[in-house]
Parts: C-alpha cells; structure tokens; sequence
C-alpha cells in the first residue's frame, strides 16, 4: 500500500501505524507514552499528532500516528503548523498535571518530559492550576518509590508490570485528573503483591516511579571515622555503570568502580562475586543432598529477591522448593560481619556494608529481619547500580577517568568467573553444572562452558549427565511471567525437573531494576551488557568455584563443610514464609466505589 | 413540543431569535424536550452533536461550563487533553462567568475547546466541547452575554446524562463500556460489579443474551462490534466465587418488616431480577414457580450446551436465597393459589413474571398437538431439560425415531434441532418459510447447527401435517419465493403455485413462537389482557389490578433474557415507589434516555479516524463430532489475555448529554 508522509510517497503494509511508517522512512515524530520495543503504544499522552487526510475526504483531521494506521492513499504532514501548535498545547496541558519540581526530580536531566517540551518547541508553561497535590506520594517500600504527582498515565509501568512480569499489581486508578497508577489491592506498596523487582522504575518516563534514594546513608557511613566500611558491587553493575557516564553499554568498569569506592574513602572493596562462589559451593551441595536424600526438587534458586518475594507472595506452597541458601549479597554480609571480622579483627558492630546492587529488591532483601547479625543487618544499605552512578556524580567523580584498581582483600579477594556469570540469566545454573559436575564426577566438565543454558529466552532447558545421579533436567526462566509458565510446568507434571534458575527480571541482574535506564529503551542494551559478562568469565583465570582458593581456605579454617556445617546453616542459609495475601472486595465496597465514581 | 430559539446539532444551524415566539415552528422530533418533569420546561438541551435553546433567558456560559465540568469529572483520566483540558477548560468557564476573566479570553477557551476535541482518546473526550465550540463559533454573541453575570445566571438547574450507543440499545442500560474499562484494568471483579448492580444473572447473561449493545456497537463501522458479551461471560466465570460469598443478608442495609412482604409469582429471569432489587431495597420476598426448578426460559427453554444449569444458572438464582428470599417450587398460580389468596396472607405487593411457555401452532391442515410425534419446540426443550437434569436416567416422555423434523426459524428452533442430534436423533431436519438471511437465530447457532450436521430447509412453508395412525409421518411444504420489500424493509415470500413437497419425518417439533398461557388467571383476579393475550400494564409496568405488577415475557410476548430482566429491575422500582409514596416516582436516567432518543437519529455517528483492524476473539469451541452427542457446554471462557485484547477492541463512545431545566 501507498500513501504520503509530508509529500514523500511510503509503502507500508496492513495496519502499519504512521509513527511505524515515518521511523522506518527516518522522519522524527517526537512521542511521549509511547515504548517501540514494548510494542506498548497506549495512545494516552497524545503528543505524537499528525495531520492526516485519508483518501477521499475533503478534510484533514488531527490522528495521533503511534496507534493510528496508514491506509492507502492517505496523506500525512508531521510538521504543519497545526500540529506543531496542537504538540505545544499537549504538552502544556501535560505540564500543568505534572508537579514541576524539576531541579529535586530523580530524572533531573534525563526526563522524556522534558525532552518532549523541548521537541515541540515549548516557551512557556501556559496554564498554572494546582492538579497534582491531591494525588499519592508512596514512600513505605524499601525498593520503589511512587510519586503520582508527577505521573503522565503513560501505562508504560502497567504494562511491564502486566505483560512482562505477570505480576499485574499496578493499575490505572481513579478518574480526572486524580487518575494515578494504584496498587492493586492495597493503599500502598509495600504491603502489596509487588515483588520489588523495580521494572516499572526503568520504563518511567518521568520521575513518577523510582527506586528509593539511599544515597545519603552511604555517604554517612563513609564519612563516619567510627565505622569501618565494606563495599561489595554485584557482578552485573560492572558492565553496566559505565552507562550512567556516557560510556557504551557492556564497557566493563569493575577497576573504575574500586577505585572509586577507594576515593570514597571505603575500608575494605570487594566483589559479590566471592560469595557468588560461596552460593555455589552451598547451593551446589544443597542440590546434592536434595538428589540423594530425596529432598523437595526441584530446587528453585533463591539469588533473585525478586523471585523470593514472587513466591512467598503467589505460590506459597513452594517455597520448600526454594534452596535455603542465601544470596550472594546476604551471605558477603554473613560472612564480613563474622570471619572477615574475626580476621581483620574489627568489632562487627562497627562494620557497615554497602551494597551496588543492580537490583531494586536488594534493598528489600537487605532489611528482612532474618538478615541479622547482632543489633545490625547483614548488609546496611543497598544502592542500585542508578543511585551509584548518582553518588559519583554528587562527590565529582567522573567515573571514566579513573585508573583501574584491583580487588586485595586477603581474606575475601578473589573471584572466579563461574560468578561473574551470576549476572547474566542461566549463570548460575552454567556456574552450578561446574561445580557439581566437578563434585559428583571428580573432574572439570569438559570445555568448561555449558551454552545450552545461555540465551535471552525466557525459557531455557537442558540435560546434564551427572554419572551416578543420572541425567539431570534443568531449567532455566527469566522475568517472572517466564517464571510463571516454567512453574506451570512443574505444577503439570508435564516434564521432572531437578533444578531451576529462576531471575526476576529479564535477562537476570543485568537487566535488573537498578540498573541504568535508557530513554524510550527497554532492554536494547541487554545483549551488549551479557557479552561483557561472558567475555569476562572466558578471560578469568578460575572459572569454577570449587577451584577459588580463598573460599576454599575459608571453608577449611572457619565454616567447615558446605551446607553441611553448623556455621555454614546458621550464616549462609535461611527460610522462606507464606506471604500470600487474600483480598476479596465485598459487592457493597465495589457498589460503593462505583457510586462515588471512582 | 417544543419549539428551538436558537442551536446547532450536527453542524446544522437554527435560530429562530428575530421571530416571535408563537412563529416559531414546533418540531414534532422535539417533542420530548418540552417539558422534563411535569411544571419544568426544558430550558436548554446539550449533547454530543450541539446544543438547542428553547427559552431566551438560558445563560449558554453556564450550561456549557457545567457540561464541561461533567465531562472532567466523568474523564477517564487516561488521555491528556480530556483529562487535563477539560479541568483548564472548567476552571476558565467558571472564571469567565465569574468576570475574573473577559471576553479577551474567549478566543484561548475555543482553541482549547478543538484541541480537546481533536486529540481525545476516546468519544467522552471527542465530544466533550461539541456544545462550547457550537455556541462560539455560531453564538458567541449570546455566550458573552453571560460574562462576569455568575451572581445572576450561574448554577441554572442542570442535569446530566452519560451514555453510550450500547448502553442505550441494552434493556437494562448497564454501563457497558465501564465495565469493559474494569476488564482492560484487569479489576474483574469491579467489572461484575457493574453487571450485578443491573441483574444477578451475570454468568447466564454471558452465555445467552441477544446483544442489542453489540448490534449498536460503533466498533462494527471499523472491523467487527466489541464482543460484549464474552467479556461479560469472561468476567462472570472469572469471578464465580461472588456468587458463594458477596451475597448474603448483610449486604441489605435498611430492612423492611415483614408487614411489607412482596410476592413475585416465577423464578425466570423477570421474577429472579424484580426479586434481586426488591431484596437489595429491604422487601422480605417469596418467589413462587410452577415447575420444580428455576430459571423458568433460561431453565427449561434453554439447553444445557449453551446455558449449564447447575453450575451456573442455579447458582445464579439462589443468590435470592442468600439475600433472604425464598423459592416455594411446584407452586402454580391459578392452580395453588389465587391473587386473592397472596394478598389475604399479607402480600402488600405481587410482581407476575410467568413467561409465555405456550408454544403457537402451525394453524395448517392436518395438525393435532395430541398427535404421536408431535411436540411443540418449548415442551421438546423442557422435557430435554428434565430429562438431562436427571442425568438422562429417567425414561424420556416422547418417542423418538431416526428423523425428526424442526419448524421453525428462531434460537428455539436451532435449540430443539441441536438438542435433538444430541438426544441421539440420526437425522435432524429444520424447516423454515423464508430465507436464511431472514433468520431471526443468531448467526453463530445457524453456523453451529450447521457445523453438527443439521440439514436446513429455506422458503418452506408447512401446509398440511401428515399423520398414519394418529402418529405423524411428515410435513406437505409449498416453495416460497422472495418478493419485494416490504415498509419494514423486509422481503415477502410468496408460494410458488404447483410446487409443494414432503418431508418424511418420525418426529416433527413446531417451534414458531410462544404465547402467554393465561389460563392461570381468573375472573376473581382482575387483571385485563391486551389484544395479544398479554398482561396489559401501564409505563411503569402495573397492571389493571393495584398493587400487582408485571413483566417479561407475559407482557412482552415472547421476548428476550435481558428485557425480562430489564422488567424485573423496573417494576421493582415501581413496587418499591408504590409501598413507599403510592405513586411512581420521576426517573430522571429514564426520561433523558428518552430525551436523547430524540437526537440520535439525528446523529451521524460514523468513526471518521482510521482504526487498526483487529477482528473480535474467536471463541473456542468442543469440537462438533464430539459436542453433537453431548449436552457439555459448546463455548469455552476466553483467556485473560485474549480479555484484555477485545477489551482494548472498545472505542468507548461515550456521550454526555444535559438539560438546563426551570428548576
């Protein structure tokens, strides 16, 4: 089919949409709620006008071009003076809904609002009424923080949170301009079904979503001459963080990012990627005993707070599959808190650990009340990979000029690249296979790799033969809708599994919550970031756990055998609880709240 | 009648301001827009296409900015410019009317008028300023009038009216495109709540309704109307739990004593839906049925295939129960006990909702309903009905043989023919005397019946029953042909002279339509019928005798699920109105719907803006080899993602319309 865009003749085929059309013949039409690689075009900002003429008629008319298609004959102009006009007037009328805060927002700089206001030729912000004061300011999740007074009801969150996650608990509530995104079930979030898994703060367009800033507690604790500071960064915020500083996506600034901790003035860097080793000395052992002793399989990872939550809030009766183990972030805690402690000598009551987690559910994780060590928390505090980047901005550090340092704690220093891979969905399986693959049979797995588990798919299966314990089936989901249907599966029987990684998020960590975001982007960058992740491992010296030697000396001198041990039960491992909640609306509050029109 | 000062609808201008008021013609089309209660004239009347000026003194300002505070307030919040651009607009019309503004504003309110207009999402917001740009670009003169005169002209008495197409065309009038909203939200269970505030049988609705809201569905102009009534079956199955826990005697909030107890005489969709409204307002209620189950049509007139009984209409009316109602089975009216007897044991009010369960004939030579093989479609139905309901253990009451014949074009027929194939008939046969695109059955069970196996006489007209023995053998037909169209637009069929034919058959079932039974009144009653053997009520559904009231389809004639229950809700109004003041009520919903009747054929309501096409979800079905045996449910639930899709498939074309009113 055939038609105009500003005087050009375009093919397009069935219900392409103008905005399909003009991007694939490079003609700009600036848009707002729109997210091409969600395939999400709700048609709720209606910024991306267009003028139109369809074949036939006598008159144009005003279309948005996001969700309206080209038809043969049709003739689109972009930029009459009537749609530059009528842009202005959207995006006036946005700001007047939208409290203007914009020098405190979280999205100072980097705000599609903004940019649109700038695309349309804004002046000035015609209409000044007060729209917004009366609508939520949710700050009671550790993870996320909902500021409606700036939403612009793109739905972009709902989406994610429907489409991608399954999760389903945000939702467009109340009418007029009291509309706002609303917790399903519940006032606020934190006593919701969200899983903290922080999606919906990387499609926010605006400041309306966010992770909570906890920025200025770490700047406490590093400028406290009382305490004494462990940092430890998660494998995926380093081939991430050089986003937030211009650099491409999978640039790998792990030897930037310590010596910024060190100009920080951070006692002691280390890397989560050594109790990523941890976790699969334990994790892998755990898997063992389950097979043999005819323990609840399959065994469900338990790295992914997100996931944690996802099952103590919706399938409840599973949780004894859950490994006991804790994750990476927890058991650095664990273990800073008591061997670290004992070998450098420091009162743990002094010592705080801060987290780079790529993660908004870490900060939830961090402050479960099972996560203590004496008075104190294992883990103190949590930035996201986005808050960090924030941090070195606010203390001048500009993180691509900084010379590479290295990991040197004696005690905890050294990583395998079987962690690393922890930052990547199938990583931990892949890192687990070689290890148990190591334990059962008394040699490496051959090649090292196990690529049948790596990819971007949601759902990804595999067989290993493990000699003695036959084949065993593995199974790997990212993104909890994924995760819901592998769970169908085992609920169907349709296939045994033994074991099953499960990631929160899409493509695991490195697409994590925390992470950088990207503007009208939702998961583009995610190839570049598991390449330097894989490279990573393949250029590593030690590629299993089983062969980190400063785990293997720990074990030997401190926690003995893994999962085994007295020390390792009371330190690395935990237990799950049944969070499922139960909301029936009775038909009178349903009556009543469709009478009050909301 | 009413007589237009000044306005403009669909573009088209009237003013009539330099004639004398008595010049002015009336237009009968007006009629309604007289008066809107008795004593209160109608002063102004705005909608989706316009607005009219009936009386001088209207202040336009102030009707067009209470109009437009409707629309901010009824805004789905979603889109920009409706939900903002009708808040700016408010507040400018309120500051123009107060003088804080001036006219030098008025230019700024028409541009943000058309980009609301323009940019809206939807048709609330589409719609929304239709009214302002009318009066200024055609009145400014008289807008301007009003400027700054708040003190005097603000605050006209004002009511308003939210619809939509669909709405309009559903006999219950349920907010249709809300509850579609509340599935896209994924709140199914405020989406029943919406259905269930109109009738309790939501589950049954959803599975068995005629669709006048999908008939009215603007959505066809682009591919195909929304598929209104999956997504209420989808939401009514989803939520099925409501129906064990929502109800139960708490949910009533004033109680009336048993001084006030009200009998509904048939447990069908009228008596279940007057029944469910009576015990919500407080009435202690005593529901009487003939037969020993309920539903009454969807009980018995339906089969088991399309409507499940147990698990969903049974379930569905012993919500009455929960409510505190009771259901006295085998109690026939007529036979048990009179009017008189109802109202000697206390009854201060009766609704009567028996249906018409009496099947018409053939009126041709040859026919004798006593007749071997020989069965009225209604009777063949509810003996099916029984005799599945007993898990087909019982013996069946009428023999079949390998061939049975079907008369008729209607649900009925394709019910009887379909439920036949499933009673284990080898040859099914349906006869019917006009063309197949003349069908009064729905698409879908012509389409269904076909897929069985059914084989389909068209423009077959039954002239004479043949009979051996007294057990029917066939059907003598004459061929009929098409002729021209006929006032309604329907074509005649005339009979092809010489061409007649037979129809061998074991079993021949007449399914042509029903009547109401009225053997069940008596003299002693007082109830007068109108010429169509009906119960013969006024507007708000009364009868001839006091305190007794109507409706379904012994007032209809043999109508609709919805429309009996439409019924149901209104005399329970009317019931309600009678016990509490003597006298009907005014219904100021009731008289602007048909207030905007008046307009709406007026309103040229094509969707000029390209849509995607997206045809509706495909149903999926048991297979016809397999469900052509069995009487399990044909239709399967959508899923929920195939729900949120045809949900996003509404164009929600909702409109406001109000009138300024003396008072």
């Amino acid at each position: 089919m055939q038609g105009t865009i500003n005087g050009k003749l375009v093919e397009f085929g069935e219900n392409e949409t103008i905005l399909q059309t003009a991007r694939r013949y490079d003609m700009f039409i600036p848009t707002l709620c729109e997210l091409e690689n969600l395939d999400h075009t709700p048609g709720t900002c209606r910024v991306c006008l267009v003028e139109i003429k369809r074949k036939g008629d006598d008159f144009t008319q005003i279309v948005t071009s996001c969700n309206t298609p080209m038809e043969e004959g049709n003739e689109v102009q972009t930029r009459s003076r009537k749609v530059r006009e009528q842009q202005r007037l959207q995006v006036n009328l946005l700001l007047t809904d939208h409290e203007e805060d914009c020098a405190t927002c979280v999205r100072h700089g980097d705000c599609e609002l903004q940019d649109v206001a700038q695309f349309v030729g804004l002046k000035e912000a015609r209409f000044k009424y007060d729209f917004s004061s009366g609508r939520t300011k949710d700050a009671s999740s550790p993870s996320v923080v909902r500021d409606m007074t700036k939403c612009i009801r793109c739905g972009r969150c709902v989406t994610i949170c429907r489409e991608v996650q399954g999760t389903d608990v945000l939702f467009y509530e109340n009418k007029g301009v009291n509309s706002e995104i609303g917790v399903r079930d519940s006032d606020l979030l934190n006593t919701s079904d969200c899983v903290s898994c922080g999606q919906c703060t990387l499609v926010c367009p605006v400041g309306a979503l966010a992770e909570r800033d906890d920025t200025e507690e770490v700047i406490d604790y590093l400028n406290d001459p009382e305490m004494f500071t462990v940092v430890q960064f998660a494998p995926a915020t380093r081939v991430a963080l050089g986003e937030e500083f211009n650099l491409k996506p999978g640039s790998n600034v792990e030897g930037q990012m310590i010596t910024a901790f060190r100009k920080l003035g951070a006692d002691v860097v280390l890397d989560t990627n050594f109790t990523a080793d941890v976790v699969i000395m334990e994790e892998g052992s755990e898997l063992l005993h389950r097979v043999k002793e005819g323990g609840t399989l399959p065994m469900l990872t338990s790295c992914s707070p997100g996931w944690i939550n996802y099952v103590e809030k919706f399938y409840p009766d599973m949780v004894s599959n859950l490994s006991t183990t804790k994750s990476p972030q927890q058991c650095l805690g664990a273990i800073a808190k008591t061997y670290l402690a004992e070998k450098m000598e420091i009162d743990p009551a002094k010592m705080r650990v801060i987290s780079i987690m790529p993660c908004t559910a870490k900060k939830e994780e961090a402050k479960r009340p099972e996560f203590t060590i004496g008075e104190r928390p294992e883990v103190d505090v949590v930035l996201t990979t986005r808050e960090f980047g924030s941090l070195l901005k606010r203390e001048g550090i500009w993180l691509p000029d900084l010379e590479e340092g290295k990991f040197d704690n004696p005690w905890m220093g050294v990583a395998t690249g079987a962690a690393e891979i922890f930052g990547s969905t199938g990583g931990v399986m892949e890192a687990a296979v070689r290890t148990v693959h190591y334990i059962v049979k008394g040699e490496e797995l051959p090649g090292v790799d196990l690529k049948a588990v790596r990819g971007l798919e949601g759902i990804r299966e595999a067989s290993v033969d493990l000699g003695e314990l036959g084949t065993v089936n593995v199974a790997i989901a990212n993104s909890l809708k994924s995760a819901r249907e592998l769970v169908g599966r085992v609920r169907s029987g349709e296939k045994e599994y033994h074991f099953i990684e499960v990631m929160a998020c899409p493509g695991g960590c490195m697409g994590g919550g925390g992470q950088p975001k990207h503007k009208h982007n939702y998961r583009e960058f995610l190839t570049a970031r598991q390449k330097a992740i894989y490279d990573i491992d393949a250029s590593s010296e030690l590629r299993q756990s089983h062969r980190n030697p400063l785990v293997k000396e720990m074990y030997d001198s401190y926690f003995g055998e893994p999962y085994s041990s007295e020390r390792s039960h009371k330190y690395l491992h935990t237990t799950y609880w049944d969070k499922k909640r139960t909301v029936k609306h009775t038909i009178k509050e349903i009556w009543d709240e469709l009478s009050e029109g909301r | 009648m009413a007589r237009i000062l000044y306005g403009v609808w669909n573009e088209e201008i009237t003013d009539n301001r330099d004639k004398r008021f008595f010049e002015i013609e009336e237009l009968k089309e007006f009629d309604q827009m007289d008066e809107f209660n008795p004593g209160n004239p109608v002063k102004a009347f705005l909608g989706a296409k316009g607005f009219f000026v009936f009386d001088k003194e209207t202040s336009i300002l102030d009707a067009a900015h209470q109009y437009v505070a409707t629309a901010a307030k009824e805004s789905c919040g979603k889109c920009t410019p409706c939900r903002v651009g009708t808040e700016v607009l408010t507040s400018k019309l309120e500051a123009l009317s107060k003088g804080e503004i001036g006219a030098d504003a008025v230019d700024e309110i028409l541009t943000l008028a058309e980009h609301i207009k323009s940019t809206s999402m939807c048709g609330l917001g589409q719609t929304a300023t239709e009214p302002l740009i009318a009066m200024l670009r055609h009145f400014r003169d008289e807008f301007e009038i009003s400027i700054g005169r708040y003190d005097e002209t603000g605050k006209q008495a004002y009511t308003d009216y939210v619809t939509a197409p669909c709405i309009e065309q559903c006999p219950s009038r349920v907010d249709i495109p809300r509850y579609i909203e509340y599935v896209k939200d994924s709140k199914f269970d405020r989406s029943i709540g919406v259905i269930l505030k109109k009738y309790p049988m939501a589950a049954t609705c959803g599975r068995v309704c005629v669709r006048f809201c999908e008939a009215a569905c603007r959505r066809s102009r682009v591919d195909e109307p929304v598929g209104i009534k999956v997504l209420k079956r989808f939401v009514a199955d989803k939520e099925r739990y409501v129906t064990d826990q929502w109800f139960n005697e708490d949910l009533i909030s004033e109680k009336k004593g048993d001084d006030l107890r009200v009998a509904v005489i048939g447990a069908g969709p009228a008596g279940i839906s007057a029944a469910y409204h009576l015990l919500l307002k407080g009435y202690p209620v005593d529901v009487y049925e003939s037969l020993t189950e309920p539903g009454g049509m969807a009980g018995v007139g339906i089969p088991k295939y399309r409507l499940p009984k147990d698990e969903i209409l049974n379930k569905e009316v012993s919500i009455i129960e929960s409510l505190g109602g009771h259901i006295h089975y085998g109690k026939k009216m007529g036979k048990d006990f009179s009017l008189d007897d109802l109202i000697r044991q206390g009854y201060k009010s009766v609704f009567i909702g028996v249906g018409a369960h009496r099947g018409k004939k053939l009126k041709v030579a040859g026919e004798d309903d006593s007749l071997e093989g020989y069965i009225s479609g209604v009777r063949f139905l509810l003996y099916i009905n029984q005799h599945v309901l007993n898990e087909e253990q019982s013996e069946f009451p009428v023999k079949l043989g390998k061939k049975l014949l079907v008369m008729g074009g209607g649900n009925v027929a394709m019910d009887c023919a379909r439920s036949a194939l499933r009673m284990g008939v080898e040859e099914v046969h349906v006869a019917y005397r006009r063309a197949e695109e003349q069908m009064p059955a729905d698409v879908e069970e012509i389409h269904a019946a076909k897929e069985e196996g059914i084989h389909f006489h068209f423009l077959s007209q039954p002239v004479r029953v043949i009979s051996e023995k007294r057990q029917v053998t066939g059907i003598e037909f004459v061929e009929m042909e098409l002729g021209e169209m006929d006032s309604s637009g329907r074509r005649g069929v005339t009979p092809k002279p010489g061409s007649e034919f037979i129809i061998d058959a074991d079993n021949v079932v007449v399914a042509i339509g029903q009547e109401v039974d009225a053997s069940f009144l008596s003299d002693d009653d007082g109830m007068e019928l109108d010429r169509w053997e009906c119960l013969k009520t006024d507007d708000h559904l009364a009868t001839t005798r006091k305190g007794v009231f109507a409706g379904g389809d012994c007032v209809l004639g043999p109508a609709t699920l919805i429309q009996a229950m439409a019924q149901g809700e209104k005399a329970a109004r009317s019931i309600d109105e009678y016990l509490t003041y003597g006298r009907p009520q005014f219904d100021s919903d009731r008289r602007m719907s048909q207030i905007v009747e008046c307009v709406r054929k007026h309103a040229d309501d094509d969707v000029i803006q390209p849509v995607k096409h997206q045809y509706r979800v495909r149903i999926e079905e048991l297979e016809p080899e397999k469900r052509k045996e069995i009487f399990e449910e044909v239709e399967k639930v959508i899923t929920a993602e195939e729900a949120f899709r045809e949900a996003d498939r509404c164009l929600r074309c909702y409109r406001i319309y109000s009138v300024i009113t003396d008072h």
